[in-house]
């Protein structure tokens, strides 16, 4: 910011434009300190609502039940099928999303220095984690909803391990960025091959904080729907074949919300607190671990 | 080891390319059959349609007593879906951005030392938490609140400046000669509140970014503008500008979040695929249209106009992506992955 000649800021000392400078400096100040608060104040108040609504329709048939259609007896269960489902569809998506993920920020972390992959491969990671969520489900499903003929439980798990995939990378090629390189020159210099300096050296000095980003693609994936609409479909019965139809909780909470019947909406709310409450927990401990991790490690090197 | 990583890493590659292309064959029906069409029309028919065969002069024909009927193809035209996707984002980042700059300046420059941390957390918390939960607090909460609150009373405040009315709260239709002129039902599932809840969602991403952007304005440059006099407001200022195409990329992660959002959206927004100039009336973005239609689609032509969107949207998000992340790359902002 150059003074081209003219004074930029304190223009003249004449009382009218002092009390200016003074006004609108309060003013913007202000400003600035009502939409934090704004911010949080309307964020606070849809997680509240959200806390609130749904922890009073939480029961002991939520976790037990599965769904009971509307008119028979017992509706309207609970969610019992989708939480399973839930849970296997993050299993699948981790055992194949988080070692290509991991393998990949290895690469890009490690091996990318002399190779032209690096920079295109870094760039297309971070441009895919923006890609959005619904147009992967519809890769899903003429990859693999297509060529079966029907919803399955495997391509919602792919296209959940699509979106980890890129998160993983990166977040792994960081974490081992952070471990300092005289870890690997020690371990090379005491006759180790790269591969088993990366494995026994760089992989556990920085495992703490890959977890951590491990986790954070898991609770991002625990939440996503659009993907799942077309890949895992919906199911009302418990299912442990992922070759079959899919229940998901998130899928699940979007028809009982959407639906016409209160009892189902109800529900709905339970499954929304059980989710964000999952997320919660994850987040905090991650902060923990961060933080911890921070304080710890590397504080010598 | 160094081939297995070299395969993670090429199968990130893949991942783009496998994108790419599945969707432009899935799509290419569509593209073959209404070729450049397909981004002006504003038809989206996915069914046949049988009207009244009319004659030059515009006349229904009646042979024998009966109606001549003839039938329609489906035809389809992405307009509706692009200008609703475009409208209730940028509606978003009209709410967002301001708060969001706002609050970064906030974090950065005024915030007590001990709340720093408990308010980020919050912050990176809310971006965390899943579209589909905003989406059962815009239909539950937000949506009625509209209707019975906030849009009559902007109905109230507005109506009396020429032109508003007829804009924002009317909808005229011609038949012929005739012009009807009707009032919008004011319902809560609309474009304003699909504007209204993006915003709330994008609010956490744009904040967090920017105030890491901020803070790395290097201190010289805050103390430069201060020792030559400037207010609190005057340096600020010189921040923003300082860091303006950094924060441009933010603005643009957000914009790329919200045009790609589907869950909430789809639960607020009315699911109407027409254009209408009013904010109050239903809307429909491309990724509702997918999520409502995708799973009913029927025929073959129906389903490639729809990977098309898919595709458009999919073009569209790559493009805002690397814009932002060419500008806030190397800016050091540590969260631009991790959205």
């Amino acid at each position: 910011m150059p003074a081209t000649g003219r004074i930029k800021y304190q223009r003249n000392s004449r009382p009218l434009y002092q009390a200016y400078l003074r006004v609108s400096n309060r003013a913007f100040m202000s400003l600035c300190v009502l939409f934090t608060v704004v911010i949080l104040g309307v964020l606070a108040l849809v997680m509240l609502y959200l806390l609130s609504k749904g922890f009073s329709h939480i029961s002991l048939d939520f976790f037990t039940q599965v769904e009971i259609a509307e008119g028979m007896e017992g509706s309207p269960g609970g969610m019992a099928h989708a939480l399973v489902g839930t849970g296997i569809l993050i299993a699948l998506a981790s055992a194949v999303g988080i070692p290509l993920g991991m393998l990949a920020g290895i690469y890009l972390s490690e091996y990318s220095s002399n190779s032209w992959l690096g920079a295109p491969t870094r760039f297309i990671a971070d441009v895919l984690s923006g890609v959005p969520s619904i147009v992967v489900g519809i890769l899903g499903y003429e990859l693999l909803v297509v060529p079966t003929g029907n919803a399955n439980g495997f391509a919602g798990a792919m296209a959940l391990a699509f979106i980890m995939i890129p998160i993983v990378a990166r977040t792994t090629e960081e974490m081992l960025r952070l471990v300092p390189g005289s870890y690997r020159e020690a371990s090379i210099a005491l006759g180790a091959t790269k591969a088993r300096t990366i494995l026994k050296v760089v992989l556990p000095a920085a495992s703490g904080s890959v977890i951590t980003g491990i986790m954070l693609a898991v609770a991002r994936v625990a939440g996503e729907t659009a993907p799942l609409l077309f890949t895992a479909g919906a199911s009302r019965l418990m299912t442990l074949d992922p070759r079959e139809p899919f229940p998901s909780l998130t899928v699940a909470v979007f028809q009982f919300a959407t639906g016409p019947f209160r009892d189902q909406q109800e529900l709905a709310w339970a499954g929304i607190v059980i989710l964000i409450v999952l997320i919660f927990i994850i987040n905090l401990t991650i902060r923990f671990a961060v933080h911890r991790l921070q304080a710890k490690r590397f504080a010598t090197a | 080891m160094a081939g297995l990583a070299r395969m993670g890493a090429v199968s990130i590659l893949m991942m783009l390319a496998a994108l790419l292309v599945v969707l432009s064959i899935a799509a290419w029906p569509s593209i073959e059959e209404y070729g450049l069409k397909f981004l002006v029309s504003t038809d989206w028919r996915p069914n046949e349609l049988n009207v009244p065969m009319k004659d030059a002069a515009g006349r229904v024909i009646i042979e024998d007593g009966e109606v001549v009927m003839e039938t329609i193809p489906p035809s389809f035209g992405a307009l509706p879906v692009i200008y609703g996707t475009a409208v209730s984002s940028l509606l978003a980042l009209l709410i967002a951005v301001p708060l969001s700059f706002g609050a970064a300046l906030f974090l950065v420059r005024l915030c007590p030392r001990r709340l720093i941390g408990s308010i980020s957390f919050l912050v990176e918390f809310l971006a965390a938490i899943p579209s589909i939960a905003y989406g059962m607090w815009g239909l539950f909460v937000l949506g009625p609140v509209m209707q019975n609150y906030i849009e009559p009373g902007l109905h109230a405040a507005l109506s009396w400046i020429p032109g508003v009315n007829a804009w924002l709260f009317e909808d005229t239709v011609r038949r012929g000669s005739t012009v009807v002129t009707s009032e919008i039902p004011l319902t809560g599932s609309d474009m304003f509140t699909g504007g209204v809840v993006l915003a709330i969602m994008i609010l956490p991403i744009i904040t967090a970014i920017s105030r890491d952007v901020l803070k790395n304005v290097p201190r010289a440059q805050i103390e430069g503008t201060l020792a030559l006099g400037a207010t609190w407001w005057q340096s600020s200022w010189e921040m923003l500008r300082y860091s303006r195409s950094a924060l441009f990329g933010a603005v643009m992660l957000g914009l790329a979040r919200a045009s790609g959002e589907t869950m909430a959206i789809t639960m607020v927004i009315g699911n109407n695929n027409q254009i209408n100039p009013s904010l109050f009336a239903p809307a429909q973005t491309m990724s509702s249209l997918l999520a409502n239609e995708f799973a009913e689609a029927s025929t073959e032509i129906h389903r490639a106009a729809l990977c098309e969107v898919a595709l458009i949207l999919l073009i569209m998000s790559l493009l805002f992506n690397v814009v932002a992340r060419w500008l806030v790359v190397g800016k050091g902002s540590r969260t631009a992955a991790a959205f």
